[in-house]
């Protein structure tokens, strides 16, 4: 009985349309993800398309949209005779229960399974497609497809399949089935979120997540490329744990399903709770009643009337469905976290300021709003049809707008509440905090754009889809290909927002600059998709299928005669409004500004760099000398520059023709060269050329002026983050101003999109040992160190900085002008900021520390300033004296997240410290660290410059960095260094595996930014612990002292490590070689440690440890070879984990000598012993970096 | 009044629900006879504007219903074959909604109609009560209380008395005939008895045909001594199947007694029978069913 149950139902799901779709649906996606470029799926970098990593991730990511697949199979086989009202049918039949609930989910699983199996099947066949990149196919392995498709996919289809079997089972209900896929969705979603910000719950995370999704990231967090393209997670440790667990769940919520199920309850009026048939007592069907004669009105005010009742009725049914309580409770679960984990960095939460808990309500919404909407479209649209009611209510003369309407604006207001819901409880937990600044205006615009217009927008375009579909499943599925489809669109070059509809752009908020230009451009796009989905409406309501379901192309052909006066004049409306905000649109995107698509400018800058690539090397003169005058127009997102260089010719030869470019979109006003005319002039590429009349002589100057203007004029269909705003401009001299040659800037770095375009792979850096770039700073080629001085003018209000001194200030008119000097030379690289800014200022030494700052952000500015002075006093006594009167700090609005070092002045991102919420005493104080960060590159970077090699980055940032930590552990104690060490080395290992090429050794870094700050930090902070601080500094105060401002040659790593191993000596030097020649990893263990008390009351300390080195390749392939280290031993009295103050904790800790892959440490100590490691500080790069720590065994 | 002229609907799948259907339809009750899938559901739903026939025109008085649907929905009511109900809803509340949605938009007018309806349908004491809890022949009495709202001119009943007790769908009978005095009322049903009971007119829909129409009495007159019974053993059956042409086969204690119809005595053991309306309907169903076979 069972197997034909079982038998019955696969071939019923088999052979049923939604089957065919689904599986189609699932298959071109996947298939579509491997095959079109630019949206693959867990490929990136140099790791394979059909890389066993792609495999899992498309799998696992499938697997959780494919939650559809199992509501669609499994719950159906439970609802599905009361919808089709066979329920009786079947129930009577003398069939076991048991039976039937088996039958019915073994088969509907099955169906399930098969319908899944498109997703592996389809990434098969399109990574053998002949015109994928074959550079990035590997082998294919079939066993791996069994594999992931059995412990992910069948696994994931099996906990979704029995939780909403489960939920179908015992409530009967198609919506909390669908809430139940949407709440398992959120937790893992929330888990994810929860895993990102707070590292030590990554464990537990990685152990309950059900799809697994955050277990296989936890398994595979530190994979190289290698490890991503040989090999699939293995079947063990948390992995193993979790699915095994979730299977186990399953299979008791499946023997729950078989014990429980009863006939009579599915039998019963929809298994609702009230009592069914409270009336027995039989009454006779007529009395003579004199019924009053009421004709009905018609049209008019009846229609509003009718509206009302409808859309009271409409909201009543959906606000007094449990359902919808539920999705606003799991919308706060969606959210509530975020609000108190704040989004920070290093683990440091934010102030909750308003802005950073609309960013959170934005990001944790993502698709869960769309969810909403597809469901409740389905829901609506078929709810008269679903209780049997339709006929009734077709049959009525009112008209069929009512209907549509009502049923829209019901989902406007479920749209409405949960954003309102959402925001107040952000407005709740910003009070709990202790936050009462509370920006209502941000919330009411932000909410309105961001978490309500959308949504709107799409509620139109399910109802139009449901209508023009006539099948609930069908018209659902359109909505996520829609979904898909507008994705897929962006990515291949259909990129123009005019057609990618629902989703107004909206700009990044700034509390400096508030929705600035973004606000206008978000109407604009909200006005004119209106319109849009107007015209959807009135199509939806053309093409209604009132009465009988009637197929779409019958109701096609009769839609133009079904227009009447009122439907015609609104959808003419709409269209000319759409056309007119549309024609808008255009004129600013694509005439007020050029328009090019993602391919396109890829071809262009392609084109460019074929063209002009023979000007690379092309002996230029260099420029020695800069003035600028530069207006800022806050108001008018402008500005204005004229200038003029000095420009010498430092070559051996004469020089006849000058090459000039200019940033993409500067509007030039005038160019002239001394002694030069203008030869040829590309102004589309924005490069010019100048025949000289008479050569440049070798040590000949000649004067260049100029006059540019950076004008933005209406708005542009992306990037429209500019440097001039209305409050918080800031530009540098690269966007506008004129280089010498070709602008390097243009050329495609990527190398995939590099292959596409046929041009050869650009070297990240050139080689270390070429010595002709060693007089090339890592800025290029066309200057030196210049001399530079400037006046801004700006409005009013507001102050413009640039590096140097304040000569001058004064008014004139309705401007304010600045002249800043800057008396001595310094890299060609500067720039111009203007707001309204607070001031807050000390001096040390001489030496002014400013902080200029958005005046609600006065949080940390003492915090900032005192950094400035403990790192300004380390590093000039430590490496040399800091060679400015003036260190400036300015804060700029948070479209960019960084601080950036130029002479005497630090712009400094609002969002990356100024709102960091530092009470608690355990968080890492990333704004000391940051400033302390910046004040370093005032001697790496403005002292000592790199050469334009490899390693170039190593000497600013490393070094930079390990400024930093000597100043912070100056600060916190060498014992508090530990929590920011491992952060700095999970973030090195996270990132191995994303290499676009491959990994180098630190002094050969190629800019790549996981090696030269990450690892740096590591490295430099071990090498001093090895060589001792002094050490180091002192190898710092050679550095400086053979190169600071030394163009002939810049610095090179190679100077660094000649002198380290001048002062380190021979003993370090299997040290030196691993740390920054080579990339070597540790797996540093304790085995066991165990402790007896003494009779003299002190403690013996036994610890066994495994010690593991291990050198990697480029890709990361590992080769053990052999240990021969010192290592800390550590003993303490407390967990490391947590706020860590003092050195009271510390029992022992020593180096010893390790040189076998096991050993055994015997210590004696004075007090209870607790915790025992090996390199307990996490000094050393080591793969699993939790368990160098051990808890003791006290015998 | 209703002026159905050439309708005719074919289904996706070939199925010729509607073929070529006429019929002119008076005041006063109308009986729609025919056998399950005859086209009865798809002649009351096209009337009742909820599906578009492919050919034919429908005029309600001076309504082209096809033309101007709104209009007559303005004057109908409907009881469709089969109707669930939203659930939580009281009785009261669902048909003041209705009310609304009938275009009855006075307030007083509606709250005494709604009443006035629930105590005419006996539903008084339930107002309050969710219709999802009524037993079967109460809902089929909200059933008729929407349809009677809006003082309607022409109400669409079809098959009302499914699923009724006999006690039940007398009552129904009665409600149904007061109201059918002074407005067109079509009853679809495949209950012959139905019919005979309340219908002045009639007409007897087969395979999407008007095969017969008229009055009762005339359908029968027409029949009127050509109808003849006999009382069988049940193993004769089979042989007597072949030879005469049976309209209907009783079976009543372990014997079958059988109606053949035949304009002389068709031969031993029949007697002559006073036809009704049974008869009239078997016989011309009969026909309807054998008239393709002997054609092909």
């Amino acid at each position: 009985m069972l197997s034909k149950i079982a038998g019955f139902e696969i071939r019923y799901q088999l052979f049923s349309p939604t089957f065919i779709a689904v599986f189609a649906i699932f298959f071109l996606l996947v298939f579509g993800g491997i095959t079109i470029d630019n949206i693959q799926i867990g490929g990136g970098g140099s790791t394979n398309i059909n890389s066993p990593n792609a495999l899992t991730i498309n799998v696992m990511i499938f697997s959780l949209f494919g939650g559809f697949i199992p509501a669609a199979f499994l719950s159906s086989g439970i609802l599905r005779d009361r919808s089709f009202k066979t329920e009786e049918l079947f129930f009577s039949r003398p069939i076991r229960e048991a039976d039937f609930v088996l039958g019915r989910f073994t088969g509907g699983f099955i169906a399930t399974a098969l319908c899944f199996a498109s997703v592996p099947l389809a990434f098969l066949i399109g990574s053998q497609m002949p015109w994928l990149d074959q550079e990035l196919i590997g082998p294919t392995n079939l066993a791996w497809f069994g594999y992931i498709y059995a412990v992910v996919g069948l696994v994931n289809m099996w906990v979704m399949g029995t939780i909403l079997f489960t939920v179908a089972n015992f409530t009967r209900s198609n919506l909390l089935v669908w809430i139940a896929f949407l709440l398992l969705f959120v937790l893992y979603l929330t888990g994810s979120i929860i895993a990102g910000q707070e590292p030590e719950l990554r464990d537990t995370i990685a152990m309950i997540d059900p799809f697994g999704l955050n277990t296989f990231g936890e398994m595979t967090r530190y994979w190289t490329t290698f490890e991503q393209n040989s090999q699939v997670v293995p079947f063990e440790g948390v992995f193993m744990m979790n699915r095994l667990g979730w299977m186990g769940f399953g299979l008791l919520l499946l023997v729950i399903n078989v014990l429980s199920f009863r006939f009579r309850k599915a039998a019963s009026s929809g298994g609702r709770r009230g009592k069914p048939a409270a009336v027995s007592v039989p009454s006779s069907a007529i009395s003579e009643v004199a019924l009053p004669r009421v004709t009905p009105t018609l049209g008019g005010a009846t229609s509003w009337q009718q509206f009302l009742a409808r859309l009271n009725f409409e909201v009543k049914g959906v606000v007094f469905n449990v359902a919808f309580w539920i999705i606003l409770a799991i919308g706060l679960i969606n959210t509530v976290p975020g609000f108190f984990l704040g989004g920070g960095i290093f683990g440091t939460d934010n102030y909750p300021v308003t802005r950073v808990m609309m960013d959170i309500i934005a990001g944790g919404y993502g698709i869960f709003p769309i969810i909403i909407v597809i469901f409740y479209a389905a829901e609506l649209m078929w709810r008269e049809r679903g209780v049997g009611f339709s006929e009734i209510t077709d049959a009525t003369p009112t008209p069929s707008w009512v209907f549509i309407v009502s049923k829209f604006l019901a989902m406007c207001v479920v749209i409405v509440s949960l954003a309102v819901v959402i925001i107040v409880s952000a407005i709740i937990s910003q009070l709990i905090q202790g936050y009462t600044v509370f920006e209502f205006g941000q919330y009411a615009i932000r909410g309105f754009i961001e978490l309500i217009v959308p949504p709107v927008l799409l509620a139109a375009l399910a109802i139009f889809l449901q209508v023009v579909l006539n099948n609930r499943w069908l018209g659902m599925a359109a909505m996520m290909v829609f979904f898909v489809v507008s994705l897929v669109m962006s990515q291949v070059g259909f990129d123009h927002q005019l057609y990618s509809y629902g989703f107004p752009p909206t700009g990044p908020w700034s509390d400096m600059n508030g929705y600035g230009h973004f606000l206008g451009i978000a109407l604009w796009y909200s006005l004119y998709w209106s319109f849009v989905a107007t015209i959807l409406l009135v199509l939806a309501y053309q093409l209604w299928s009132r009465g009988a379901l009637t197929p779409i192309w019958s109701r096609l052909g009769g839609l133009f005669g079904r227009f009447t006066p009122a439907t015609s004049g609104l959808a003419a409306a709409a269209l000319i409004g759409a056309g007119l905000t549309g024609g808008w649109i255009f004129y600013n995107t694509n005439v007020l500004n050029e328009y090019t698509s993602g391919p396109d400018s890829r071809h262009e800058q392609a084109a460019y760099e074929r063209q002009y690539e023979h000007l690379v090397d092309l002996p230029q003169p260099t420029i020695t000398d800069t003035s600028y005058d530069v207006d800022i127009y806050p108001d008018e997102r402008r500005y204005e520059a004229r200038g003029s260089y000095v420009l010498q010719n430092q070559t051996d030869g004469p020089l006849d023709t000058l090459w000039i470019s200019y940033g993409p979109g500067t509007s030039i006003r005038n160019q002239a060269f001394e002694g030069a005319s203008i030869a040829t002039s590309d102004e589309a590429s924005y490069i010019y050329s100048f025949a000289l009349d008479v050569p440049m002589q070798p040590g000949e100057s000649r004067t260049f002026d100029f006059s540019v203007e950076r004008a933005n004029p209406g708005f542009r269909n992306s990037g429209n983050v500019t440097t001039v705003n209305y409050n918080g401009t800031f530009f540098n001299n690269g966007e506008s101003m004129p280089g010498i040659g070709v602008n390097q800037g243009i050329f495609l770095q990527d190398r995939q999109q590099r292959r596409r375009e046929g041009l050869e792979p650009l070297p990240r850096a050139y080689d270390l040992e070429d010595e002709s770039r060693w007089t090339e700073s890592a800025f290029g080629n066309t200057s030196h160190y210049v001399s530079f001085r400037t006046i801004v003018s700006t409005s009013l209000d507001q102050i413009a900085i640039a590096p140097g001194y304040l000569e001058r200030e004064w008014v004139e008119g309705d401007r304010r002008y600045f002249e800043y000097v800057m008396d001595r030379p310094i890299l060609n690289f500067y720039s111009w900021l203007s707001a309204d800014y607070e001031l807050a200022e000390r001096t040390r030494d001489g030496i002014d520390l400013q902080v200029f700052y958005h005046e609600p952000h006065a949080w940390n500015v003492e915090r900032m300033l005192e950094a400035s002075e403990d790192s300004l006093g380390y590093f000039s006594e430590h490496f040399s004296p800091y060679q400015y009167r003036q260190f400036r700090i300015l804060e700029f609005p948070a479209y960019q997240s960084f601080a950036q070092s130029f002479p005497n002045t630090i712009p400094f991102s609002e969002s990356i410290g100024f709102i960091a919420d530092l009470r608690e005493i355990e968080d890492i104080d990333y704004v000391y660290y940051v400033t302390a960060h910046e004040a370093a590159h005032q001697w790496w970077a403005h002292q000592v410059m790199s050469a334009n090699v490899q390693g170039g980055t190593m000497l600013i940032e490393s070094f930079a960095q390990y400024s930093a930590l000597m100043v912070m552990r100056q600060e916190y104690g060498a014992d508090a260094m530990r929590r920011f060490l491992k952060y700095e080395l999970d973030r090195y290992l996270g990132a191995r595996g994303s290499e676009a090429i491959e990994e180098q050794p630190l002094y050969r870094v190629e800019n790549q930014q996981y090696i030269h700050y990450r690892k740096g930090s590591v490295i430099m902070y071990a090498l001093q612990d090895y060589l001792g601080e002094d050490v180091v500094n002192h190898v710092m105060q050679r550095l400086i002292d053979e190169r600071a401002y030394s163009s002939e040659p810049y610095a090179t790593t190679l100077d660094f490590l000649r002198i380290l191993r001048e002062e380190a000596g021979p003993e370090h030097e299997q040290m030196i070689h691993d740390f920054f020649e080579r990339i070597v990893l540790f797996d540093l263990k304790v085995t066991e440690a165990t402790a007896t008390q003494r009779e003299d009351g002190r403690w013996d300390v036994v610890i066994d440890v495994e010690a593991h080195k291990f050198s990697a390749d480029g890709a990361g392939e590992q080769t053990e070879e052999d240990i021969d280290y010192m290592i800390d031993i550590g003993i303490f009295t407390r967990d490391l984990d947590g706020p860590i103050e003092g050195s009271d904790h510390v029992l022992y800790m020593e180096k010893h000598r390790v040189n076998e892959t096991t050993m055994r440490f015997e210590l004696i100590v004075d007090e209870e012993p607790v915790f025992v490691g090996i390199d307990p500080y996490n000094k050393l790069i080591d793969r699993d970096s939790d368990d160098n720590l051990s808890r003791v065994t006290i015998e | 009044m209703l002026e159905i002229k050439g309708l005719s609907k074919t289904y996706g799948n070939k199925v010729r629900a509607l073929d070529g259907v006429d019929l002119s339809i008076p005041k006063g009750m109308f009986g729609l006879l025919g056998p399950n899938g005859a086209g009865k559901s798809t002649l009351m739903r096209t009337i009742a504007t909820l599906q578009a026939p492919d050919k034919g025109t429908l005029t309600f008085g001076e309504i082209d219903i096809l033309k101007d649907p709104q209009a007559l929905r303005a004057t109908l009511g409907y009881l469709p074959q089969d109707f669930g109900v939203y659930p939580r809803m009281s009785a009261r509340a669902m048909l003041d909604h209705l009310a609304v949605l009938k275009g009855i938009s006075n307030g007083k007018q509606r709250k005494e109609v709604v009443t006035g309806l629930l105590e005419q349908t006996n539903l008084a004491q339930h107002a309050n009560k969710a219709v999802a809890s009524f037993s079967g022949g109460m809902r089929q009495r909200f059933g008729i209380a929407q349809a009677l709202l809006g003082d309607p001119q022409l109400i669409i009943v079809d098959e009302p008395t499914a699923g009724l007790d006999p006690e039940e769908r007398n009552r129904f009978h009665n409600l149904l005939s007061e109201i059918g005095e002074n407005v067109v009322v079509i009853l679809s049903t495949h209950i012959v008895e139905d019919v005979s009971d309340l219908c002045p007119n009639m007409a007897i829909l087969n395979g999407g045909k008007i095969v017969a129409k008229g009055s009762p009495g005339e359908l029968i007159a027409q029949m009127d001594g050509k109808v003849w019974a006999r009382t069988i053993a049940k193993s004769e059956l089979a042989g007597l199947r072949s030879q005469y042409n049976i309209i209907s086969e009783r079976l009543t204690v372990g014997q079958v007694r059988i109606h053949v119809v035949s304009d002389s005595n068709p031969g031993e053991g029949f007697e002559p029978i006073q036809a009704d309306l049974e008869d009239v309907y078997f016989a011309t169903i009969r026909q309807g069913q054998s008239a393709p076979a002997v054609a092909a």
